[in-house]
């Protein structure tokens, strides 16, 4: 009477063991970008390149301030004004090749794999649709395909552009100061045991609200089905007694979530001034020595390299769930796609026409 | 013609131009949801500006150590005995922008979790009044996935809108009001590229929301398309259609596609010009800071390169805000399509409520009068026609017709299940328009043509209908209904759990619970559709007794699908293209020598009439 498509389904299907392993999985779905093969190079290479000249901004700055602006060396202007002109336009380029041809390689895998699906799904048993079964199977090319489409438009680019700019940062900032390159990452250990250890139990949390949220829908969905019968017993206001009791537990748990999903944010943060403090202490000591072992340009791009490799790394832990759901998504959409076809059609050639 | 012809048409037919003026008005109805909240938008204001503050202070007070701490040796000596005090500010001020920030996110999403449950609660109660014929023609899960897949979408806007955007404001004015004091020239050329990025921010959403929005429409197209697909995938393999299936899905699919990638074009164009245009804006404050730049090692020079520091770092700040913004922006298309979807049912018309003068009436006798009925689903076509007839208080009517009669209509305008068009419908003289639509329904026993039972206990489907019957009551419209054995026959009894996870009934035994229920409230009338189509003939048997001793005192209307009901009944009345052919007793009827007749003959010659065998009523 009442059938549950598609939504819930998915995020039970959730909890299933995955039997493939990672690298399988994507092997296969970089089969499916080889029609698109030169869109997917240029824009994991401009991702890349992009990133990187996105960091060249603090080092320009360095540049500046100790060998022009504070000796007022104007002249050297001419060739630094030019080159960092170049550097943002150069940036620009980039990110804007980078977000095109990531966007053509999700849209067209995603809906190659689409496609194979909905040919399959004509071919393959009817068993396969045996009631029940319905609501898994309508996820699989809807809500896991969206699933898919949206890791690698947004995901994708962001693990790539995340890893690009922490090594980039490591980089330049080794190679400007090592000493004080070690005292600031000193704080990432702390930093990265933290977001996973509690970003376990906003994942526990955030498992909560989902069932919650399926019991929410399981109610809607049979106070829908039989509302020509509530409403045919008068029986509208118990009905949404029921509703409203299952919906603010779906509210409480959805709370609690946020809450515990927010709480790690604030360590983050206290954790990246802490590494901010340890730079300008140090940095200033450096600097006030007798002689100084650094510049201030240096310092100053220690402060701002700090601030653009913390975010990225706390994004890229976060990260790994919508990587893991993902995976799952790719495994159910192959799970549709390698179904053995068991009734097979006659070759054409040998197919009878009924006289 | 491809089955997908009308989807495909469909996404063409979507325009990108409108939907910036809808989306302006569906945001402020949105704002209409926040007026219930002004202690989380007061909370959320304050703190927002709070965190701003605090935002500000770090690259403020680093500055106040290359100024004052690290000097300019050796003509300014350094004074390091300030620095563990600017640290500590800088570390205090870091703490209470961690602790506002987790505040501001935490009230924040409460108030979204309020404001979603809100929208949903109106979208409840709002389907919970539509009438029959909305339902016929809106899917379940249709309507259950706008209230939670749709609704998410909003969700994702409604969590962090307010904060972000009090964020990129609060932040400007802020960092503004600290440097215009300090440099209003400078201030001038660092700000000289935001009206830009402004500009292009705007222009960004302008031209990819419709696109958005498209993508968003037609992919909501696409899902019911396979679901259709999947649940219908029998027939199509029977009719062969599956090529035309895929061939339709591709064609829909590729406009998907491509307008997708439309946007990311646009997207890709405006979204990295903000940053870079921050950037260039920097170059211009660094070289207008050298060009001013007093003797080096200067007080004057120190200052100036600590506040030069001061203006860049503040640039690089704002692309936080701009960024957010722009990525709320995002979610609002999203949130636009998807309140759109949940308002549309919301605000579809009732076409069935209590009039203004309705009140509380008591159907004392029970009887039924029809005046110059005439209904139609569709205006300009009636399916029932001009229909008078009169049913005097407990006598029982079988109601006989083919497959488009109008049976099932007939019966379902009783209790308003939907209105008639002309004429009217009295019980005991009053017009059922004057009574409450609850107090009508609570009256009138209805058993549907669809067998449906809640998940719960027996005991509770059977008393839905008076949620507050005694176990007597229960039970003795359990025997009523001839179940009441079976029920007993089970090892929880009443208790025992039925629907999805309970134990499987068959058809007649569900058909009898729903006697049941249409019994426990003891109603002075009923009303019964097709109770007996699938059913073999020993259930059958059992169901004929149970309406006979449910329908020995009430007034009683029964579609007859067979004709062991026929039998029982006071009248006959035979309906033929929405119109009533003949209206009496058994004898009248036969006498008449009508359609009755022979219906009664081929009835009792072959066991099995063309027109009593059809099932399903309309």
């Amino acid at each position: 009477m009442s059938g549950s498509y598609g939504t819930f389904s998915t995020k039970q299907e959730e909890k299933r063991k995955r039997t493939i392993p990672d690298r399988v999985l994507i092997r296969r779905v970089y089969e499916y970008a080889q029609a698109n093969k030169r869109n997917l190079q240029i824009g994991v290479a401009a991702t890349i390149i992009g990133a990187f000249t996105g960091l060249a901004a603090p080092y320009m700055h360095a540049i500046a301030i100790d060998h022009i602006i504070t000796p007022k060396n104007l002249s050297e202007f001419i060739w630094w004004i030019p080159l960092f002109a170049t550097i943002i336009l150069g940036n620009y380029v980039f990110q804007y090749i980078q977000t095109y041809q990531m966007r053509i390689v999700g849209e067209k895998v995603v809906a190659e794999m689409r496609d194979d699906m909905m040919e399959k799904l004509q071919v393959i048993s009817l068993r396969y649709f045996s009631e029940g079964e319905a609501g898994r199977i309508i996820s699989r090319p809807t809500n896991d395909a969206n699933t898919v489409r949206i890791f690698i438009r947004v995901g994708l680019t962001s693990i790539l552009v995340d890893v690009s700019s922490i090594l980039g940062a490591f980089a330049i900032m080794f190679y400007l100061d090592l000493r004080l390159s070690l005292l600031a990452i000193s704080v990432l250990p702390v930093a990265i045991m933290l977001v996973w250890y509690l970003g376990k139990y906003s994942r526990a949390a955030y498992r909560k609200t989902l069932i919650t949220t399926s019991g929410l829908t399981a109610r809607l969905q049979e106070d829908l089905a039989g509302i020509k019968v509530t409403q045919a017993h008068a029986q509208e206001k118990e009905a949404e007694k029921k509703f409203l009791k299952s919906q603010d537990e779906n509210v409480k748990a959805t709370i609690r979530a946020i809450l515990i999903g927010s709480s790690y944010t604030p360590f983050v943060i206290a954790l990246r001034l802490i590494g901010t403090m340890i730079i300008l202490f140090f940095g200033v000591m450096a600097l006030t020595s007798v002689p100084p072992t650094i510049t201030l340009g240096i310092l100053v791009a220690f402060v701002e390299y700090q601030f653009s490799y913390f975010m990225p790394l706390v994004d890229l832990v976060t990260m790994y769930d919508q990587y893991q759901s993902c995976m799952s998504a790719i495994e159910r959409m192959f799970d549709v796609i390698d179904t053995k076809v068991e009734v097979v059609d006659a070759q054409p050639e040998r197919s009878i026409t009924l006289q | 013609m491809s089955v997908a012809k009308p989807l495909l048409e469909y996404a063409k037919s979507l325009k990108p131009q409108k939907g910036f003026a809808q989306s302006y008005s569906a945001f402020k109805r949105l704002l209409q949801y926040h007026r219930r909240y002004p202690w989380h938008i007061t909370a959320i204001v304050i703190l927002a500006v709070i965190r701003s503050f605090l935002f500000s202070l770090e690259p403020l007070y680093t500055t106040f150590i290359i100024i004052n701490v690290i000097g300019s040796p050796p003509t300014i000596p350094s004074n390091t005995s300030l620095l563990p005090g600017y640290l500590l500010v800088i570390i205090l001020a870091g703490i209470g922008y961690a602790i506002t920030n987790f505040t501001l996110t935490y009230v924040h999403g409460v108030m979204s979790q309020y404001i979603v449950r809100d929208i949903r609660t109106e979208y409840y109660r709002a389907l919970q009044g539509k009438s029959f014929s909305f339902y016929d023609s809106v899917g379940v899960g249709d309507l259950t996935s706008r209230a939670t897949v749709d609704l998410q979408l909003v969700d994702m806007f409604l969590r962090t809108w307010l904060g972000t955007v009090l964020n990129a404001v609060f932040t400007t004015i802020i960092i503004i009001s600290i440097i215009l004091p300090i440099s209003p020239l400078m201030t001038l050329i660092s700000m000289a590229t935001m009206p830009l990025i402004f500009y292009f921010t705007t222009r960004l959403w302008i031209n990819t929301m419709p696109l958005f929005r498209n993508m968003q429409l037609i992919m909501g197209r696409l899902t019911s398309y396979i679901q259709q697909n999947i649940i219908g995938m029998k027939t199509i393999r029977i009719f062969r259609r599956e090529r035309d299936i895929v061939d339709g899905f591709k064609g829909v699919e590729d406009i998907y596609v491509n307008t997708a990638i439309t946007a990311g074009k646009i997207q890709s164009i405006y979204m990295p010009l903000g940053p870079a245009l921050l950037t260039l804006g920097a170059t211009l404050v660094y070289v207008y800071a050298g060009i001013t730049l007093g003797v080096p090692g200067s007080a004057m020079a120190v200052a100036q390169i600590g506040y030069l520091i001061l203006f860049v770092r503040y640039m690089m700040r704002l692309t936080f805000p701009i960024r957010d913004v722009s990525q709320t922006l995002g979610t609002w298309i999203a949130a636009y399509a998807g309140l759109e979807r949940v308002q549309e049912m919301t605000d579809a018309p009732r076409n069935v409520e209590d009039t203004p003068n309705a009140r509380d009436v008591k159907i004392e006798k029970g009887k039924l009068e029809l005046e110059n009925v005439t209904f139609g689903y569709a205006k300009d076509r009636p399916v029932l026609n001009n229909i008078t007839f009169t049913v005097k208080p407990g006598e029982k009517i079988a109601i006989l017709g083919a497959t488009g009669s109008g049976k099932s209509t007939l019966i379902y305008l009783i209790p308003r299940f939907y209105d008639v068009q002309e004429g009217s419908i009295k019980i005991d003289g009053i017009d059922i328009r004057e009574f409450k639509l609850a107090s009508l329904r609570k009256q009138i026993g209805v058993v549907l043509q669809d067998v449906f039972l809640f998940s719960g206990t027996i005991k509770e489907n059977i008393a839905f209908g008076k949620p507050d019957a005694s176990t007597e009551e229960i039970v003795k419209a359990a025997k009523s209904a001839r179940i009441h054995d079976f029920i007993e026959s089970l090892p929880c009894g009443y208790d025992t759990p039925v629907g999805e996870r309970g134990i499987t009934l068959s058809g007649g035994q569900k058909q009898r619970i729903t006697i049941a229920r249409a019994l426990v409230g003891n109603p002075r009338m009923l009303i019964m559709d097709d109770s007996l189509s699938f059913v073999d003939s020993k259930t059958e048997q059992e169901i004929q007794s149970a309406i006979e001793e449910a329908t020995r005192t009430r007034t009683t209307l029964i579609i007859a699908q067979r004709f062991s009901t026929i039998k029982t009944a006071k009248k006959i009345l035979v309906l033929e293209n929405g119109s009533v052919a003949e209206f009496g007793t058994h004898e009248q009827l036969i006498a008449k020598n009508g359609v009755y007749k022979k219906v009664y003959e081929t009835q009792f010659i072959q066991k099995a009439s063309p027109i009593l065998d059809e099932a399903g009523g309309s």
